[in-house]
């Protein structure tokens, strides 16, 4: 079998941070005698990427993503460990590997800010020596599905969060990368620009059968891209596997929706998250959900009933609630 | 890929980046004016007083001055100008992107950003050059300008690296803004030869900052000064002191921890 594209093994980065307390007196302190923590970024993480896969990355601030898209991208240096993104160590930084990569951070800007978009195009053209046909057809079919025909020959300091952040994808994908470190790419941008850079990246995703590592603090972006999600929490990996199993697995509650002729104002069938006189949503163990059923069908006069999983992003702050010694 | 072409994309690049801000030339081209204006009354101060200044006669000195005046406009031009992006690429963690890309890490970081209007004083330190030579009593020959232009590049060369060495301790330290500042304020004593300084002075001129490689020697290639030895060791100093800034950057991108996201 073909080996897959990203491979990491006991992957460990530590930071030396100085630590101060506040004020005048332990700063100055802090002049002539720094003191520094050790703040392990990431402990030990294993996984793999399958080539063409899309997998999210979730974790909340400060539990290593970003920290882990550095190293795989050749950024940062790993304490231990091993890392394998298309059969390089990626902070050797060889030209063969970076130029079938791409690092897009959503936080950061990439093009030069006083001038039109296109001539950064051209200067990645020359700095990936992409072929001038690659370069054409990759960049007018990515200037037509982002719809930013108009947007390429304004200077970039005048452009929106959005429309800059569709420069910036564009930019990051001329050279057309197999693998993509996408990091919170959607970060500040309407609900409308999110849904059209997801849309690219599936159409790049597909187009390309480039594999994509993607973390996103909005789960629509995970759930439109990804099947398959990491859970990264102080450094280690909590979980690996596909995002509805995830539910089933941290979801230990259902929700149960019943709408009837008339609900008692008191009952024990469950925590209730909404209560009328003719509605009743209650939260219910996963192993209660027949028998809560059946006595709610049997004591009320039911209209209609619904069985729901709770909303992916209830079950990841479940994830994240996990004390770290457990981590 | 080919680091001139690299160079030449950047500096075209940065070309566009800077025309759309036409006052800076006239702020640079007044400032340049201003500093040649000062330099050739303080000349003329000292040699109204004397016929020569430590073996050094009056036209020789004006060349010292005009390439004084020159690398400085290489340095404003083309040097500072990256050095300082750099600065500010580790303070914010920006340098991301620079070291995603298939090239050469330092070369990137030393040709992306110019400020063309600093390049006045290229012109003009040529012309107080040209000035200074036709006024000395020997003949300049072919030899002599090719010494000159050698020597301009040997001192190009150890300048750059002097000053990345120096930002590249901002891996380490972050912020190294007073560093650059000191050197701004060192380089100002290159306007006279350093053979005028006390020995301590000028073995520190020489070697640590080397700005007798860069101004004095140039100067003295034109002013039939200049020893073949000095040029040999102009050039194993150049080639140490490349090889030394290679490995100091190195270290440096080993070191770079990025800001957070």
């Amino acid at each position: 079998m073909e080996r897959p594209p990203v491979v990491v093994e006991e992957l460990t980065k530590i930071f030396k941070v100085p630590v101060r307390e506040a004020g005048l007196r332990e700063s100055v302190k802090s002049l002539f005698k720094r003191e520094h923590k050790m703040v392990h970024a990431v402990a030990g993480i294993s996984f793999e990427v399958g080539a063409g896969e899309i997998v999210g990355f979730l974790g909340p601030n400060g539990a290593g993503k970003t920290t882990t898209l550095k190293m795989l991208s050749g950024l940062l240096h790993a304490e231990s460990g091993k890392a394998d993104v298309l059969g390089h160590t990626p902070w050797q930084r060889s030209k063969e590997l970076l130029s079938q990569i791409t690092l897009v951070l959503g936080q950061r800007q990439n093009l030069a800010w006083d001038l039109p978009a296109l001539d950064s195009f051209d200067l990645n053209k020359a700095i990936y020596q992409i072929p001038t046909a690659d370069f054409e057809r990759r960049r007018d079919r990515f200037v037509e599905i982002l719809d930013i025909g108009d947007i390429v020959t304004k200077p970039v300091r005048n452009l929106s969060l959005g429309e800059r952040m569709k420069v910036e994808i564009c930019a990051a994908l001329l050279h057309g990368p197999k693998v993509l470190f996408l990091d919170e790419p959607t970060i500040g941008l309407d609900v409308t620009m999110q849904r059209r850079l997801r849309e690219f990246v599936l159409d790049y995703n597909a187009v390309e059968h480039a594999s994509v590592l993607l973390t996103s603090h909005y789960m629509a972006d995970i759930t439109a891209l990804a099947e398959r999600v990491i859970v990264i929490h102080h450094g280690k990996i909590l979980y690996d596997g596909g995002l509805k199993v995830l539910a089933e697995e941290f979801g230990g509650e259902k929700t149960i929706t019943v709408h009837a002729e008339a609900v008692p104002a008191a009952h024990d069938y469950g925590g209730v998250i909404e209560q009328t006189a003719v509605k009743l949503s209650i939260r219910v163990p996963r192993s209660d959900v027949a028998s809560t059923t059946a006595r709610l069908l049997n004591d009320m006069n039911v209209l209609d009933l619904s069985i729901e999983d709770p909303p992916i992003e209830e079950v990841i702050e479940r994830v994240f609630a996990t004390p770290k010694d457990e981590a | 890929m080919n680091p001139v072409k690299l160079g030449w994309m950047h500096l075209r690049i940065s070309a566009l980046n800077e025309l759309q801000y036409r006052a800076n030339f006239f702020l640079a081209a007044f400032n340049a004016l201003l500093a040649l204006a000062t330099g050739l009354i303080v000349i003329g101060l000292v040699y109204s007083h004397t016929e020569s200044l430590n073996g050094w006669s009056q036209p020789e000195l004006l060349i010292v001055m005009g390439v004084h005046v020159f690398i400085g406009g290489l340095i404003r031009a083309f040097v500072e100008p990256n050095m300082y992006q750099l600065m500010q690429d580790i303070e914010e963690g920006t340098l991301d992107y620079t070291l995603t890309r298939p090239a050469d890490a330092q070369l990137l970081v030393s040709v992306r950003a110019t400020s063309i209007w600093q390049t006045v004083d290229l012109a003009i330190g040529l012309i107080v050059v040209a000035i200074g030579v036709v006024q000395l009593q020997t003949a300049t020959t072919v030899a002599h300008v090719t010494a000159f232009i050698l020597t301009i590049l040997l001192g190009v060369v150890i300048i750059y690296c002097v000053w990345l060495m120096i930002t590249t301790a901002a891996f380490k330290l972050i912020r190294v803004d007073n560093m650059v500042q000191m050197l701004q304020g060192i380089y100002q004593a290159g306007r006279w030869p350093v053979s005028i300084y006390p020995l301590w002075l000028r073995g520190g001129l020489t070697f640590i900052i080397p700005l007798a490689f860069a101004i004095t020697v140039p100067a003295e290639a034109l002013a039939d000064r200049l020893a073949g030895s000095t040029i040999a060791l102009a050039v194993a100093f150049s080639a140490v002191v490349m090889l030394v800034t290679r490995l100091i950057w190195r270290w440096g991108l080993a070191n770079y921890s990025g800001a957070s996201a």
